[in-house]
């Protein structure tokens, strides 16, 4: 249960400028060890700052949803739930030039597939990907343990999913009065679509995101739920329900001002990730272009030479 | 399988498996016909490498692999001299030292690096420390007889128990031949009822297999005579710190008996209705039924309803707060810096 989860115990957060402020943290770090040696001035036109890194991050959970809705046999949505938990508390505690994003994408799903019990062996997944798949397997691998590790090995995630249907089991059965509920799916599927590219997770129980999904669907198509809500649901405790419409209020604001990065930007900001970002992190920096390839010919053939020239640095360094 | 053809007459391994490799100083290997006919002729030197060899330094091989044969008397060897103990040396790190030397040493000899210079240095050694080797050599010699002699204690022993349960074998068997012979004797001069007397016996037998088994329960007696560790003069015999004391059995203490306490779930949110009256209130119609192949297994509607309704209660009442490590840690420096100033 989610009241004496992991994820309330570990990894929630007040409000989005506390989680901010762990990302900006988490950037700063990684700009320290990195940029010693450089000015000021420089290491910001040099590094990505932290709301360079939110757009990417934002462009990246957009990839991981195409991902997974192209994804052969289909994908149940709590896996991908799961995953883009994942991907949020990984680039919590780790700047994303640290760790290259599309990989820790890829694993995120991979693992969040084995977690939710949808079972897909290893080639059906890499069958999913495009370019060399032995090489998308070994990086697949190797970044597994990684990935648990910032986790903290704390695997089980609780999606809005399950209580949804909770809820709506309970209106249908308590609550006869709304007419079929069931009108409110498509509403419902939206919001929480939309809902995943927010913080709204790290911050909010999965039931109050539920509801909150149930309130703005209703409102939407003119439905009144307020009833269910006042007299049913919080028949008993009248004061915590003002708790609730604050922080139902402030999910839906949340989603309301989720912006669809640009195209545009998020390619400059990449080719910006490339030039700073840590070669030691990187398997194999020219595959995982292929994954959705965005990019023009002329770019890819740039990051093969970049890549091999970073391969070659780093063949030197071990040596 | 060894390595299979002696080097020199090469075939006669393969014809004669019970052939017995022979390995000498230098580490080739020869088969025992072979090494005959090698000192039959009165030359000694191995076919391989030209080092004249004795006879009696061909030891049967014990290593699958003849390198391994000679390293192990090369260190034998070189172990006799070069048997100094931790307790000989001031600091780890110079018994480290003092080990890696010998290791050297046998390398070197093992591989033939070198071994002018690595003989002069054994005889160094030697020479300088010729009254430590000694004490030491004392020493081992003295730990090999105590340990010999622990050895000859406890065989000893075993040899009294298993003695004594003979001896109470052959008892109860007595006893039983006996027993048997009263029943006959009885029956066939008493007056009394014929099942009586036998009902009498089969009590009698009855108590004496307790008692015996009582007996051999508690253990053979102690032996009768007890190895003295002491001298009468009071000074022990043998090592100190022998290994007849131990530990006292830990008791077990009384503690309260282990009674159950329901588990108590806290929502965080409105309480959900109980499993038992989802079907009073009607859940069911709202929830798609359970198939016959699922109930057979055990599954019914009522977990799945109740455990939806769990997570969708739990949780409603939750106020957003720190728990991640990050805001945790930042927190707890926060406060500390207020402590301070």
């Amino acid at each position: 249960m989610f009241a004496s989860s992991t994820q309330r115990n570990f990894w929630m957060f007040k409000d989005e400028s506390d989680v901010s402020n762990a990302r900006l943290s988490a950037n700063l770090k990684y700009i320290a060890s990195k940029g010693k040696n450089m000015a000021f001035h420089q290491r910001e036109s040099y590094f990505l700052s932290a709301l360079e890194e939110k757009i990417l991050m934002m462009s990246c959970e957009y990839q991981l949803r195409d991902f997974c809705r192209k994804f052969q046999p289909p994908m149940p949505r709590c896996v991908v739930g799961t995953a883009l938990h994942y991907l949020k508390r990984f680039y919590v505690n780790n700047s994303v030039m640290d760790y290259p994003p599309k990989e820790i994408l890829v694993t995120c799903v991979y693992l969040a597939c084995k977690v939710e019990e949808f079972n897909v062996s290893m080639d059906q997944f890499v069958g999913n990907l495009k370019g060399d798949r032995e090489k998308a397997a070994a990086i697949i691998l190797s970044n597994e343990l990684l990935l648990m590790q910032q986790l903290d090995y704390q695997l089980t995630a609780h999606n809005p999913f399950r209580p949804l249907e909770g809820l709506m089991i309970d209106m249908k059965t308590r609550f006869p009065n709304v007419n079929s509920p069931e009108r409110l799916r498509p509403g419902i599927d939206e919001f929480l679509e939309q809902v995943f590219y927010t913080d709204a997770i790290l911050i909010y129980s999965p039931s109050q995101i539920a509801l909150a999904a149930i309130i703005h669907s209703a409102s939407t198509s003119k439905e009144n739920v307020d009833e269910y809500i006042t007299q049913i649901l919080f028949a008993e405790d009248q004061k915590r329900l003002s708790n609730l419409i604050e922080a139902v209020k402030k999910i839906r604001v949340m989603v309301r001002n989720v912006q669809v990065p640009q195209r545009e930007m998020v390619k400059s900001l990449e080719k910006k990730l490339a030039l700073c970002c840590n070669p030691d992190n990187i398997h194999r920096s020219h595959f995982y272009n292929e994954i959705v390839s965005t990019e023009s010919n002329d770019e890819s053939l740039e990051r093969h030479i970049r890549s091999a020239a970073m391969k070659g640095s780093r063949l030197l360094k071990n040596s | 399988m060894d390595d299979q053809t002696c080097p020199k007459c090469k075939t006669t391994k393969y014809r004669n498996p019970a052939m017995v490799l022979m390995v000498n100083a230098c580490g080739h290997a020869l088969c025992e016909s072979c090494v005959e006919l090698l000192f039959a002729k009165g030359s000694g030197s191995c076919p391989e490498c030209k080092i004249p060899l004795r006879r009696n330094n061909f030891r049967v091989q014990l290593f699958e692999d003849a390198g391994v044969d000679k390293e192990v008397d090369i260190r034998k060897r070189i172990l006799k001299e070069f048997n100094k103990r931790q307790e000989d040396f001031p600091t780890l790190r110079e018994y480290n030292d003092y080990l890696e030397q010998v290791e050297t040493i046998i390398f070197n000899l093992v591989y033939d690096i070198d071994t002018t210079n690595t003989n002069k240095l054994i005889d160094n050694y030697k020479k300088e420390n010729k009254d430590i080797i000694q004490r030491n050599k004392n020493r081992q010699s003295q730990e090999e007889m105590e340990l010999e002699e622990l050895l000859e204690s406890e065989k000893i022993q075993q040899k009294e128990k298993a003695e004594l349960y003979v001896n109470a074998e052959l008892e109860e068997k007595k006893q039983k031949h006996k027993a048997r012979e009263k029943l006959i004797d009885e029956l066939m001069f008493s007056d009394a009822d014929a099942k009586s007397i036998v009902a009498s016996h089969v009590q009698a037998t009855a108590a004496i297999a307790k008692d015996q088994s009582k007996l051999i329960a508690s253990g053979p007696p102690a032996p009768a005579v007890v190895k003295s560790n002491k001298f009468s003069s009071g000074v022990q015999i043998g090592l100190r710190g022998s290994q007849s004391s131990f530990l006292p059995i830990p008791k077990q203490e009384d503690l309260p008996l282990y009674s159950y306490t329901a588990t108590v779930f806290d929502y965080n949110g409105p309480t959900p209705p109980a499993i038992e009256m989802l079907g009073q209130l009607n859940y069911f119609a709202n929830i798609r039924a359970a198939s016959a192949a699922e109930r057979a297994g055990g599954y019914t509607e009522a977990l799945s309803c109740c455990r939806a309704l769990q997570e969708a209660m739990g949780g409603l009442f939750y106020c957003p707060q720190s728990s991640h490590k990050t805001t945790v840690a930042m927190v707890a420096e926060e406060v500390d810096d207020m402590e301070i100033t």
